[in-house]
């Protein structure tokens, strides 16, 4: 393991826990002894544990295989809302990848990118967005009417850090248009995502929740302490409507108090209005937010000094001697002091670090700009508030405060996962020229791929590895340019061939990405597997639609084993669909085309047997011609063809074979007879053992006499007998029809 | 796509995320517009299991987004290759799902409350050699026919009142020489199917033995081939097959013109119009009830009627003979089935690949 080498936390950039391992019991429900055991991966995040019983086991040999299931990561998002993400980030992904190519087209013709850099802040911006919506959390605008006034906190959609991790990236490389609000952005991003940090240290938000839980209970709160430091805590981190809010639930409000606390009343009013006119350098302020927005430096330094003179004036004015409450008195001059940006207040009113930071940010240095004066704050802020348990966000900001794109990247990793990284990677690159960089250089060590393409190759193999998700990893893979397209054959060609609906599927995805020959290797090797499964008619159709005539030559050898066992007249019937789908073009249909003029010929047979009619015999020869002519006509058909057809050639009305037709056959039989000699088992089983002598018998009988004469006589009589051929002759001599077999033989 | 049609009216579409992938969807027949029930052919990929759902939809406004609660979800023995509704002689929705591994299973449903009142079911083995790729239950739900890569062809009998049991004879054998894709009941006594290289056939359970009628699948060639995934008939029209399948391909056979497909939709054929809407497969096809009420008046009898498709490149349109089709939604993924209300022909519902639901309403 690579992390435990790293001995100390100091020198590592990204510390590596290096926990005990957990063990956890697995129940296989088998007796022991077991022989072997066999650990390997399966699909997905699952293990394949296989436990096999030696085989001097008394009662049961055999063995047991377990899939394990293994837990991904901290459980904030479930698998299914996972892939929820997964197929949201598709478009955006996409849409920003054709944007980019786009845009490095034109800047090809017009060799320069600077024109288009805005408008890739937009797009990336865009992205960020669309990324953004997808991770939920949305703050809704609508609220429900009538608000109880108690209820100090609103409640909102529990927040997920991934989402919190991806809008501080946003905040930090994407969003260059509000670049000079970066800090007020962080003072959002706070109030929102606050409360995560609440599972491993006390926060604002927890000691607003616990407070709000006793606020019911509470007569008059204004005596209480936990008020004033609730409010505090709200103001210095900047949420000033829950503070103002807070505040006017002040006893003095109370209509029956208004009389004898009027001075009191009007000091809570003054700081509450105050709190509400608070400037703010940014460009707008959400509904129901508190403040008042100057987008200009200068504006805004006017208005930030003249409401720090209104908060010095309120702090030495006269009026406090005449607040008699005790609390009021000290927790008001406490919220001056805060709003005037007191170091020690801010410090006890935060609790840790990220708050400190904030509330240095909005009421010490609200100038601070650049993430080198934000790093330097925040290690000044971890002084005062040391982390005890650094929650997997605070890492994240430390990196990307302390511009260190490596640690970003592991931290997005280690704690969000794959599709984090490969996401976030658009925003960083755009967003740093360091990270610009680091990302794209191609790297000796990595095989002379980039990082990005790195982090893309592992997201898609996280998504190839899962049955739903395989199909959007080629949209990753077709983004890595040096080893996508690779990774993307071997991910086709893992794919389940035997259900038609996943390999039509997978041919969607080589017609998208021109993979013609993966496809036509699929279509392949689903023919085989349909031939193998006996579902013949699918293996030619899937062999057909690849063009392999090579197979096809070969299946139809099988095929016609096939054909001789099971061609009854009857069972033809069950032929005719493969017969439709092979069609009558040798192209597709391959050495299978034999089959066409096969089911002809038994057609025209099957007539002959029906009835007597010469003119399908005649016909029916006339198939046989053809079948026996054509090339594709496999060998080992040419003797049934022939004994089937014995009928024809001993044709009672007349013959219907001429002479080269005749010697066509006898030319077949003698091929045969020279095989069968050679090849002793090359005989038809299913045929009877005189099927070849019969068809000789009958072939000499009909006509051997015709060949005897053709070649014994001489060539001056064929032309004769061609005349003549047609009509019957009579078969008149035995003996010359067994010289000519013996000839034969 | 931008020279497809728009949709006439305004369309209000709903997409709702599925904690599993859905493979089909139906609208389950309602006894009332107060009832609304889907059923769904659910697989969920962490457990592996199958299962027959029933969501009854709400709805509370207009705009607001509909509801999908599940009343009910019944196990298959592994993942559904066809789901098809009908109702039985008591007027109860039935539900008919064949599964990968050849089982058959039938959903008898309470209409109010969509839970499964009785469920018969016929075990893996015995009509198909490995998996039926496709059921159709026959209008008045007494029987289904039941096809497969293997060649068969069986109906099975769903008895009903007191007996309720299954039963099944083998209507053909095609020994693995012929696969089929798709079956659509024409009549109680005529269905048609479909298979590989885009080949329809006609049966007639008066003329035992084989196909009464063969469409030729080879009116494609010099390209290439393809598979029909789905048949439709209108009831009106039984002498129409119209037929969807490989390549954007959607067809209709008009067994008065035996041998001439009518060809709607489709790039895989050379002198086609290009207006196809989708290049993919077409997973699905239905008779579109809506648009053809609203143009009864143009279609004559002569042609096809309109037709509404899904594919593997996201698209859910209407293709009309002669027409610019028009594209009712263009999705980033794949819609694998889709169904029409008969009874409210203006809503669909889809599933979509990335385990979700949408729901259409046009109007």
């Amino acid at each position: 393991m690579p992390g435990l080498t790293s001995d100390s936390g100091e020198t590592s950039l990204v510390p590596f826990s290096a926990e005990l391992p957990v063990v956890y019991p697995l129940h296989q429900g088998l007796k022991p002894p077991i022989a072997r055991l066999s650990i390997s991966w399966s699909r997905g995040n699952s293990l394949r544990v296989s436990g096999f019983r030696s085989e001097s086991g008394d009662d049961e040999v055999g063995g047991k295989v377990v899939e394990v299931k293994l837990g991904s990561g901290d459980g904030e998002i479930d698998d299914a809302q996972w892939r929820r993400i997964a197929y949201g980030s598709v478009s955006p992904f996409a849409l920003l990848q054709s944007r980019r190519n786009g845009m490095l087209a034109m800047s090809k013709m017009s060799a320069i990118f600077s024109p288009y850099e805005a408008e890739w802040s937009d797009y990336i911006m865009e992205y960020s967005r669309d990324i953004g919506f997808l991770l939920g959390g949305h703050k809704s605008s609508m609220s429900s009417g009538i608000e109880d006034p108690k209820t100090v906190l609103k409640k909102v959609e529990e927040p997920t850090c991934l989402k919190a991790a991806w809008e501080l990236i946003e905040i930090f490389y994407a969003d260059k248009k509000s670049q000079t609000w970066t800090p007020e952005q962080f003072v959002d991003w706070l109030a929102d995502y606050d409360s995560l940090l609440s599972g491993t240290q006390p926060t604002v938000h927890s000691k607003l929740v616990n407070f709000q839980r006793e606020l019911v209970s509470l007569q008059a709160i204004e005596d209480d302490v936990k008020y004033w430091e609730a409010i505090s805590s709200a103001l210095a981190v900047g949420w000033l409507d829950v503070a103002v809010k807070m505040l006017r639930l002040h006893g003095s409000y109370q209509l029956n108090q208004l009389g004898n606390r009027e001075v009191e009343n009007g000091l809570v009013e003054a700081v509450a209005v105050l709190i509400s006119k608070m400037p703010r350098m940014r460009h707008e302020l959400s509904a129901g937010k508190l403040g008042e927005c100057y987008e200009t430096k200068p504006e805004f330094i006017k208005a930030w000094e003249k409401w720090r003179g209104q908060i010095t004036k309120l702090d030495c004015s006269g009026f406090w001697v005449q607040c008699y409450h005790h609390q009021t008195r000290e927790g008001l001059k406490n919220f001056l002091q805060i709003m005037l940006g007191n170091a020690n207040t801010l410090s006890s009113a935060t609790c840790h670090w990220i708050e400190l930071h904030v509330s240095h940010l909005l009421y010490i240095r609200p100038f601070t700009m650049g993430l080198e004066s934000m790093y330097s704050l925040a290690q000044k802020c971890m002084q005062f508030k040391p982390m005890s348990f650094p929650h997997k966000l605070m890492a994240l900001l430390l990196g990307i405060l302390g511009e260190n794109t490596e640690v970003v990247l592991a931290e997005c990793s280690r704690s969000f996962g794959p599709w984090m990284v490969a996401h976030a990677v658009e925003l960083l690159a755009s967003g740093s020229t360091q990270a610009e960089i680091l990302l794209h250089e191609e790297r000796h060590n990595l095989g002379g791929i980039t990082m990005e393409e790195l982090l893309r190759l592992v997201y898609a193999q996280v998504l190839s590895s899962h049955a739903l998700t395989w199909q959007i990893a080629p949209i990753y893979l077709t983004s890595c340019t040096k080893q996508g397209m690779a990774l993307l054959e071997i991910l086709l060609y893992k794919q389940p061939v035997q259900h038609n609906q996943i390999l039509l599927k997978s041919i969607e995805i080589c017609r998208l990405y021109e993979l013609h020959k993966v496809s036509s290797k699929m279509m392949k090797i689903a023919g085989v597997h349909h031939w193998k499964h006996g579902k013949k008619g699918s293996g030619v159709f899937w062999l057909q639609q690849a063009q392999d005539e090579i197979r096809l030559n070969r299946i139809a050898q099988q095929l016609f084993d096939f054909v001789g066992k099971s061609i009854s007249d009857e069972s033809f019937k069950q032929w005719e669909g493969l017969i439709e789908l092979l069609g009558s073009d040798s192209r597709t249909a391959g050495g299978l085309e034999f089959l066409h003029k096969y089911r002809d010929f038994k057609r025209s047979l099957q007539q002959v047997n029906d009835g007597i009619a010469t003119h399908s015999a005649q016909k029916a020869a006339e198939s046989l011609i053809l079948l026996m002519k054509n090339p594709s006509t496999p060998q080992l058909f040419w003797l049934p063809l022939l004994y089937d057809s014995l009928k024809l050639l001993n044709w009672q009305d007349r013959p219907l074979l001429n002479v080269s037709q005749t010697n066509l056959l006898l030319n077949k039989l003698q091929e045969l007879s020279i095989m069968a000699r050679l090849r002793p088992d090359f005989t038809e089983a299913e045929l009877p053992s005189q099927a070849l002598s019969s068809v000789r018998k009958s072939l000499s009988e009909g006509s051997l006499l015709k060949k005897f004469l053709l070649f014994g006589i001489g060539r001056g009589m064929r032309s004769v007998l061609d005349v003549t051929g047609s009509k019957k002759l009579c078969p008149y001599s035995a003996f010359v029809a067994l010289v000519i077999a013996v000839v034969l033989l | 796509m931008e020279s497809n049609g728009t949709p006439p009216q305004p369309l209000h579409v709903h997409t709702l995320p599925q904690p599993n992938y859905v493979d089909f969807v139906r609208w389950i027949p309602p006894l009332s517009p107060f009832h609304r029930f889907i059923a769904t052919a659910a697989f969920d990929s962490d457990s592996t299991t199958s299962t027959v759902q029933i969501h009854a939809l709400t709805q509370t406004q207009s705009n607001n987004p509909p509801n999908l609660t599940v009343q009910s979800s019944i196990p298959t023995p592994s993942r559904i290759t066809s789901l098809k509704l009908s109702t039985t002689l008591h007027n109860k929705p039935l539900i008919a799902a064949s599964t990968l591994t050849g089982s058959l299973h039938f959903l008898i449903t309470d209409p109010v409350h969509g839970r499964v009142e009785s469920e018969l079911s016929l075990p893996e083995g015995g009509l198909h050699v490995g998996s039926i790729s496709c059921i159709d239950v026959v209008e008045s739900g007494s029987e289904a026919v039941t096809v497969g890569e293997d060649g068969r062809v069986n109906l099975v009998s769903i008895g009903s009142g007191g007996n309720e049991r299954l039963s099944y004879r083998r209507v053909f054998d095609g020994n693995g020489l012929v696969g089929y894709t798709a079956a659509k009941w024409a009549s109680p006594t005529e269905f048609a199917t479909g298979g590989l290289g885009f080949g329809l056939q006609w049966w007639d359970l008066r003329k035992p033995g084989g196909p009464a009628s063969q469409f030729k699948g080879n009116w494609a060639r010099g390209t290439t081939s393809g598979i029909v995934h789905s048949i439709d008939i209108h009831p009106s029209r039984k002498h129409t097959c119209v037929a969807g399948g490989s390549s954007g391909t959607v067809f209709a056979w008009d067994l008065r013109w035996q041998q001439q497909p009518i060809i709607l939709s489709g790039v895989a054929i050379g002198e086609v119009p290009a207006n196809s809407p989708c290049e993919s497969e077409v997973w699905e096809v239905q008779y579109d009830n809506y648009m053809h009420s609203m143009n009864i008046g143009n279609i004559s009898s002569s042609r096809v009627l309109p037709v509404m498709i899904c594919s593997e490149d996201g698209i859910l349109a209407v293709v009309q003979q002669g027409e610019e089709p028009i594209e009712l939604l263009a999705e980033p993924c794949a819609i694998n089935s889709f169904d029409i209300d008969r009874q409210n022909p203006s809503d669909v519902i889809c599933s979509l690949e990335w385990e979700s639901i949408a729901i259409l309403s046009r109007a």
